[in-house]
């Protein structure tokens, strides 16, 4: 499957522009990392996607199909799972997914089922109704109807949000599984899931594209700009981005990225994290 | 396609939703209003009790629970977000469409469980007048079909708000229109049909007919309504009319909505049943028409071929006229103004013709000029739905093969501008009708049968004499009565038999008719031989003319029939109607004056009386009727419009007339009945008014001025207009 994002703008009603002429190439296999602060434009990019938007300038093909003429079989194709989505109560998680199931007109719903509800590590709940869930547990449904019918297309938004650290482990490793034939975009705040299983990572702030490419790319791209010393030592250069404060017993220790260091700021390798800061950084001294 | 498969889907969602069961179980209980609360059908047979009533209390409530769960359930998948999922994966168009599909579904099982629910209920209520079919057709049209309504209402305010909130307020304030400033306009309550009456007796097409006109009317309207909010289902972040304009790209959808309006606007201007005459009654202009100069009425022939499946009526009629004018004269005929006219011949020849678009009095007017001829024959052919005038009394015109009543113009043209020949208007009329069903000409003249046709109809053929005339038919029993010295003829429906029988109907109808004739005298009208008296459907009252008096079914309920407080005698609105034929018939009166409590029904009222005194005791009509009519009287001497009718002439002309039509009955059958009982008093007693009234009914008449007046009745009695006073 391939996704071609030509020259695409999002302007609301309200005038906001969330996307401004936005390129971007995805084929599967492969597991995208979408990273951007809060109003930086991935939800709006996920949405145009998901055929929820329109946009108000440029083009997004499907297989080379324009969207607004391939919407059935995008939809068809797509396993999406919201940041924000609700269930129905009244239904058990069986139910619920045997719905969706119907919905996507799988034919054998039942071993679809079973397959997903054992890849969420369902089966206990698969019975019970969706209202006595935890939090946690209606994240997993979530995450359970975007893979039923094993869908070529993925899109998780903040999948891992409100699971325990064990589960969030266990997700990563399913979505790198799942990525293996297919193309998967994943939008979320930790970096550390991005950096575990991310092949790709595109860059978003302020609707603009800042970088797209592997993780080790957007590494390299920090190199030389990651640095810490003691916060006693500090002067106050402009452009300097404190990313960590740790207290030592010699004093509060910063990590900070600047695009030139000052000389009391001893280098580090970069991390992805670092590496994303730094770019955002860069983007706000401009 | 994708609609047909996910609506099982949808459907088995809904159901598993406890507010579905609950919405769907309180609709079941619903009907109950309709036998304590909210009681539409004013008229008390049975089925309008037990049946209409329950039926439209159930549709009005099940009809609102429906909108508002449409509205819950519509909202719920915003609400709860879970539309982001499905929206993913299909288009929100569809979703719509299999909810709302969903939705209508579980109309069609509430319906079905409510029916099945007050079957039994509704059979033992209301007894030997229970058919099944009344039972389907009254739940289907004025409960089943009520859901639905509710549903596209409440979803179309759903979709083009996608506010609950502000969807409830607009779903309610529809509702609300309908149960109060559209309720009495039958095609626009939309809700809460205007069913005033069923039949028990005899059949209800007619009511079924336009209920069903007016649900389909709205189903139209209402589905092109929800079809114009489905295209503003928002989609692609878009607001109500970039969804609209997205959504109407697709031609066939806004033609659709489109269509589905035209329709409806189509069904509402075009309804069959009721007629246009003019709403002020006492303009009376086709009787102001001059007489056609130098024309004389001859004779009349009339074939009529009722429909009764179709509910039409053809017919063919011929008219003999000698016109010694020597001109052309234009002759006017009242016809119903359901039916069409499609030739006029004189002597064998095409003439043009003409029908007003003006109506009056449930007729329209159609105009021929007849040649320069001495004999004249006129003959015209006609057909089509009689239509009748008063929308919230539907079913006076009902025609099938149980009942018929085909009156004046219904039956053929009535000539209305030539004056009586040597003979006055006879008339031959024939109408041929299925072999179950008696003719019964509404007079003193007998209905014979001249044929029996090989598809099982027979022609009844009978004479009569006037330019209109009435016929009833219908599935009846004919008993004759021996009573007063003539000979009863009591017709009352088949499917009353049982109820008849036990409450022994014609043992009454005979001490009513000895009565009268032992206090007042003899019937000196008509043959003298016999009395018609016919059970009809319900009517709202009875009506009596020379030879037949009229017997509306309300009174002759087994509810009514069977109250032992009256002793198991008939009903005192047979007593009534049956008195009319001493005080009331001809020219005995003269034409009601509205400001007079002076009128036919003072006597009648009175004598009634005195018949339910001597039948069920002294007690029962002091209570029933002489404590009433004071309590109807000091509540009349108190009322502000008769103390200041100044005022009453302030109001607007409809208030006004509905006002003053209701002190006019409170004097006529309340105030007079009570003059004549203190009148009853200050001569002497109840033997010395009898004698009195004797006297009065077989006075000799002034041919000039035969009405029996106020004047003679106080002459007659020895006092004074103040010795009656009530104040």
């Amino acid at each position: 499957m391939e996704l071609k994002i030509q020259n695409v703008s999002m302007t609301y009603p309200s005038g906001k522009q969330a996307l401004k002429g936005l390129n971007l190439d995805l084929k599967s296999p492969s597991l995208i990392g979408l990273l951007g602060p809060n109003g930086a434009g991935k939800s709006t990019l996920m949405k145009l996607l998901v055929a929820a938007l329109m946009p108000t300038g440029g083009n997004i093909l499907v297989d080379g199909t324009p969207l607004n003429k391939s919407e059935s079989q995008l939809k068809a194709s797509l396993g999406y799972l919201p940041q924000d989505f609700g269930l129905f109560d009244e239904l058990t998680v069986t139910q619920f997914l045997d719905y969706m199931a119907a919905l996507k007109g799988l034919k054998n719903p039942k071993a679809a089922i079973r397959e997903v509800v054992a890849a969420v590590n369902l089966e206990e709940k698969a019975r019970a109704k969706i209202r006595t869930l935890s939090g946690g547990q209606r994240q997993r449904v979530g995450i359970a109807q975007a893979l039923l019918g094993d869908p070529p297309f993925l899109i998780f938004d903040e999948p891992t949000v409100g699971l325990d650290p064990e589960e969030r482990i266990h997700f990563r490793n399913l979505f790198s599984r799942t990525a293996q034939e297919r193309l998967v975009l994943l939008s979320t705040h930790i970096i550390e899931d991005v950096q575990s299983v991310c092949d790709q990572i595109v860059v978003i702030h302020h609707g603009t594209i800042l970088f797209t490419g592997t993780p080790e790319q957007l590494i390299a791209s920090a190199a030389g700009h990651v640095g810490v010393f003691y916060e006693r030592e500090a002067g106050q250069e402009a452009g300097l981005h404190i990313t960590a404060r740790v207290n030592t017993s010699q004093g509060i220790r910063c990590r900070a990225v600047a695009d030139k260091l000052p000389p009391y700021a001893q280098a580090e390798e970069p991390s992805l994290e670092d590496a994303y800061l730094y770019l955002i950084s860069r983007e706000a001294d401009q | 396609m994708k609609t047909m498969r996910l609506f099982p889907l949808e459907l088995r969602r809904l159901l598993q939703s406890r507010l579905t069961w609950l919405m769907m179980a309180l609709t079941v209980l619903s009907p109950v209003l309709g036998l304590v609360l909210y009681k539409p059908a004013t008229s008390t047979t049975m089925l309008s009790m037990y049946l209409a009533n329950p039926a439209i209390a159930g549709g009005t409530a099940g009809a609102i629970l429906f909108g508002l769960l449409t509205i819950f359930e519509l909202d719920r998948a915003c609400r709860s977000r879970v539309d982001i999922l499905t929206d993913a994966v299909v288009s929100p168009l569809t979703t719509a469409l299999t909810r709302l599909l969903a939705l209508l579904a579980a109309t069609v099982l509430t319906v079905g469980l409510t029916m099945l629910v007050w079957l039994p209920i509704s059979a033992g209520l209301i007894g030997a007048v229970f058919t099944g079919a009344n039972y389907v057709l009254a739940y289907l049209l004025f409960l089943g079909l009520a859901l639905p309504l509710g549903v596209l209402a409440a979803a179309a305010a759903y979709q083009f708000t996608r506010r609950a909130d502000l969807s409830i307020v607009l779903f309610i304030a529809f509702c609300a229109l309908s149960l109060t400033v559209w309720a009495a306009d039958w095609q626009l309550c939309w809700l809460n049909p205007c069913v005033w009456a069923l039949s028990d007796d005899f059949s209800n097409l007619r009511v079924f007919r336009s209920v069903a006109w007016m649900r389909f009317t709205w189903l139209l309207a209402l589905a092109g309504v929800w079809t114009i909010s489905y295209l503003c289902i928002r989609q692609y972040g878009k607001g109500v009319f970039g969804s609209l304009a997205r959504s109407v790209r697709r031609l066939y959808r806004p033609v659709i909505a489109l269509a589905l309006l035209a329709c409806s606007g189509t069904a509402y201007a075009a309804q069959p049943f009721l007629d246009h005459s003019n709403p002020d009654l006492t303009v009376m202009s086709f009787y102001e028409i001059p007489y056609a100069e130098g024309v004389t009425f001859v004779h009349r022939t009339a074939q009529v071929f009722p429909d009764t499946d179709a509910g039409t009526v053809t017919g063919r009629a011929s008219y003999q006229f000698r016109n010694t004018s020597g001109q052309e004269q234009s002759i006017s005929f009242g016809i119903n103004p359901g039916y069409a006219i499609s030739n006029v011949k004189a002597n064998g020849a095409d003439i043009p013709f003409t029908v007003s678009d003006y109506q009056e009095y449930n007729e329209a007017l159609l105009e021929v000029t007849i040649p320069a001829e001495e004999e004249v024959e006129l003959t015209m052919e006609y057909s089509g739905f009689p239509q009748e005038s008063m929308p919230t009394m539907q079913g006076g015109k009902e025609l099938s093969d149980e009942y018929l009543c085909l009156e004046n113009s219904a039956l053929s043209p009535r000539v209305m501008n030539v004056m009586p020949g040597e003979a006055g208007y006879p008339a031959e009329i024939e109408i041929t009708l299925p072999e179950n069903m008696l003719a019964i000409p509404f007079g003193s003249s007998e209905a014979e049968v001249v044929a029996e046709h090989e598809d099982g109809t027979r022609t009844w053929r009978y004479e009569h004499n006037g330019a209109g005339g009435i016929l009833y038919a219908g599935d009846y029993i004919r008993e004759d009565i021996e009573a007063g010295g003539m000979t009863i003829e009591f017709y009352y429906g088949r499917k009353h038999q049982a109820v008849m029988e036990a409450a022994q109907a014609v043992d009454a109808v005979k001490e009513v008719v000895d009565y009268c004739t032992e206090h007042y005298g003899s019937l000196s009208f008509g043959t003298g031989e016999t009395l018609k008296l016919i059970q009809s459907r319900v009517a709202g009252g009875g009506y009596a003319t020379t030879g037949a008096s009229l017997l509306d079914e309300a009174d002759f309920t087994a509810a009514n029939l069977g109250n032992t407080e009256k002793g198991g005698g008939a009903g005192e609105v047979m007593i009534h109607e049956l008195v009319h034929q001493w005080w009331g018939l001809g020219n005995m009166f003269d034409t009601s004056d509205p400001t007079s409590p002076w009128s036919a029904e003072g006597l009648t009222v009175y004598t009634t009386y005195r018949i339910v005194k001597e039948l069920y005791g002294e007690d029962y009509a002091r209570e029933h009727y002489v404590d009433q009519w004071q309590k109807a009287v000091d509540d009349y001497y108190l009322n502000f419009y008769v103390r200041n009718p100044e005022y009453l002439e302030m109001l607007p002309e409809q208030v006004q007339l509905a006002i003053s039509n209701s002190l006019s009955q409170v004097r006529q059958y309340n105030e007079m009945p009570l003059k004549i009982y203190k009148a009853e008093q200050l001569v002497g007693g109840e033997e010395a008014m009898d004698q009195i009234l004797h006297g009065l009914f077989n006075r000799e008449l002034n041919p000039m001025y035969p009405y029996l007046t106020y004047q003679e009745f106080l002459s007659a009695c020895a006092l004074t207009e103040e010795d009656l006073n009530l104040g």
